[in-house]
């Protein structure tokens, strides 16, 4: 039989369930669904940057064989500049997707927004 | 009690389904994984670091160091040299391809392809006479492999091995293995382009592909493939070429004229088992064009292959009946179902 106290023992751990869950997301760092952008140079974590809490545009620069200005914006990330020969880079344009990212391979740099892709999971290129 | 155990294998499958993520630049290009399963983010750095291994041992002409294959190069017409597993595994399968598609897959292609510089940041157009010259230099059965030794040799000086075309590909097998060997059962690996997809998503649906439109910038597709256990890889004359005189050069060289393959196709795709085969398989059928590649993929078991033409003509092999998705966005594309 269930007793009253049995039934507000219950109420309470699945408060505390649901009160830990939701702490554990908000410890992680922003909502769920916020875009982390992560920038790497020559392999090694530069920044990662969570772009739905930034508030104010910010250039960050990457120098290693060639020198590239990355511009950090609410939401969105790209290659602003670059002294690299082809230019792809700055050509990809604005990241703003999860799971989208944009390389300068001379410059063995990178920006990528991680998280699942919107439409596909992957694609060939 | 009850509640304790419930609320722990809810934590656990948020665990589950977060995938470690790891991104790089090796082998001149981008190198992305979501990797699930308990031991994600261990296998996905052994991945990498596995791949940096590869991409030491196999990238030729790199101005900081010298890898095998660059001595391999060196001692054409000389003598054989020592190579890892690795190395001889690739050239063995690379020797295969090149007899399937009798001679439009040929690693041995290294001569011309510096000629022709697409990969550098001074390409041109080589005269007749010097792509005469050096075609002469192109032929894989000069390329002879001692197992037992571990060792290979290429027969004629002036010779050089270019694995570009195969390389990615076999790394994508690596990476699988290392995968599984670690208990993997869930992850999406793409390597410049060639996508490995190890089993199901987690929840159990296939992997969705996007083939990219080879007429539209990077991430505008043509159509989706929907896979489970399967590499797909795309080849195609949008990416990477030079422009002269109005005239568009692309990186695909055809072996057998010296010139980048003119055969009617600007993009190929091929779907298999293996990464490595499905690399090697979509240049091959990309020189050999639309007639002969699709016999070539017809009678290779487990492998399917989309076709676009340069009238922007789109053909699949049956097997992708069930899981290409048509969807052009772009409305340049006729989708032919019946050939």
């Amino acid at each position: 039989m269930l007793k009253k106290g049995d039934i507000a023992l219950v109420i309470l751990l699945v408060v505390a369930v649901i009160a830990g869950l939701a702490g554990i997301r908000f410890y992680r760092g922003g909502m769920k669904g916020d875009r982390i952008a992560v920038i790497k140079q020559e392999n090694k974590v530069i920044r990662e940057i969570n772009l739905d809490e930034v508030q104010e545009a910010e250039r960050l620069s990457l120098t290693g064989d060639y020198n590239n200005i990355i511009l950090i914006e609410k939401g969105r990330i790209r290659f602003e500049e670059s002294d690299c020969p082809d230019l792809v880079c700055v050509h990809t344009g604005w990241l703003d997707k999860t799971g989208s990212f944009a390389a300068c391979l001379p410059n063995k740099s990178l920006i990528m927004i991680k998280g699942e892709g919107e439409e596909v999971d992957g694609a060939t290129y | 009690m009850l509640l304790m155990i419930y609320v722990s294998f809810i934590l656990a499958s948020c665990q589950q389904n977060t995938p470690a993520e790891r991104i790089g630049t090796y082998m001149g290009t981008v190198i992305t994984e979501k990797v699930y399963g308990k031991n994600a983010q261990k296998a996905a750095d052994e991945v990498m670091e596995k791949i940096a291994e590869l991409e030491a041992m196999m990238t030729i002409k790199d101005a900081d160091k010298q890898s095998e294959i660059d001595k391999l190069n060196d001692m054409a017409g000389v003598g054989e040299v020592k190579l890892s597993r690795d190395s001889i595994s690739v050239l063995g399968k690379a020797i295969e391809y090149a007899e399937l598609s009798e001679g439009a897959f040929d690693v041995t292609i290294g001569p011309l392809a510096n000629a022709w510089g697409i990969f550098t940041d001074n390409p041109r157009v080589p005269s007749k006479d010097e792509i005469d010259n050096l075609k002469s230099l192109v032929n894989y059965r000069d390329i002879s492999i001692n197992n037992a030794d571990s060792s290979a040799y290429l027969a004629r000086k002036g010779q050089i091995v270019d694995l570009g075309g195969i390389a990615k590909g076999y790394a994508g097998d690596v990476a699988v293995e290392i995968l599984k060997a670690k208990g993997v059962k869930s992850a999406l690996i793409n390597l410049g382009g060639n996508v490995v997809a190890l089993g199901s998503k987690p929840d159990g649906n296939p992997w969705s592909i996007g083939i990219q439109n080879p007429r539209a910038p990077t991430g505008e597709y043509i159509g989706i493939v929907k896979v489970r256990d399967k590499a797909v890889v795309s080849s195609g004359d949008y990416e990477r070429f030079f422009e002269k005189d109005g005239v568009r050069y692309h990186h695909i060289l055809d072996p057998r004229t010296g010139y980048p393959a003119d055969s009617g196709l600007i993009a190929t795709t091929i779907v298999a088992d293996s990464s490595t085969d499905a690399d090697a398989l979509s240049t091959s059928v990309f020189v050999l064009g639309l007639e002969k590649g699709m016999q070539l993929v017809e009678r290779l078991d487990g492998v399917d292959a989309i076709f676009i033409t340069e009238d922007k003509k789109v053909y699949i092999t049956e097997g992708l009946k069930e899981s290409f998705t048509f969807k052009d966005e772009s409305k340049e594309f006729t989708y032919v179902e019946e050939r």
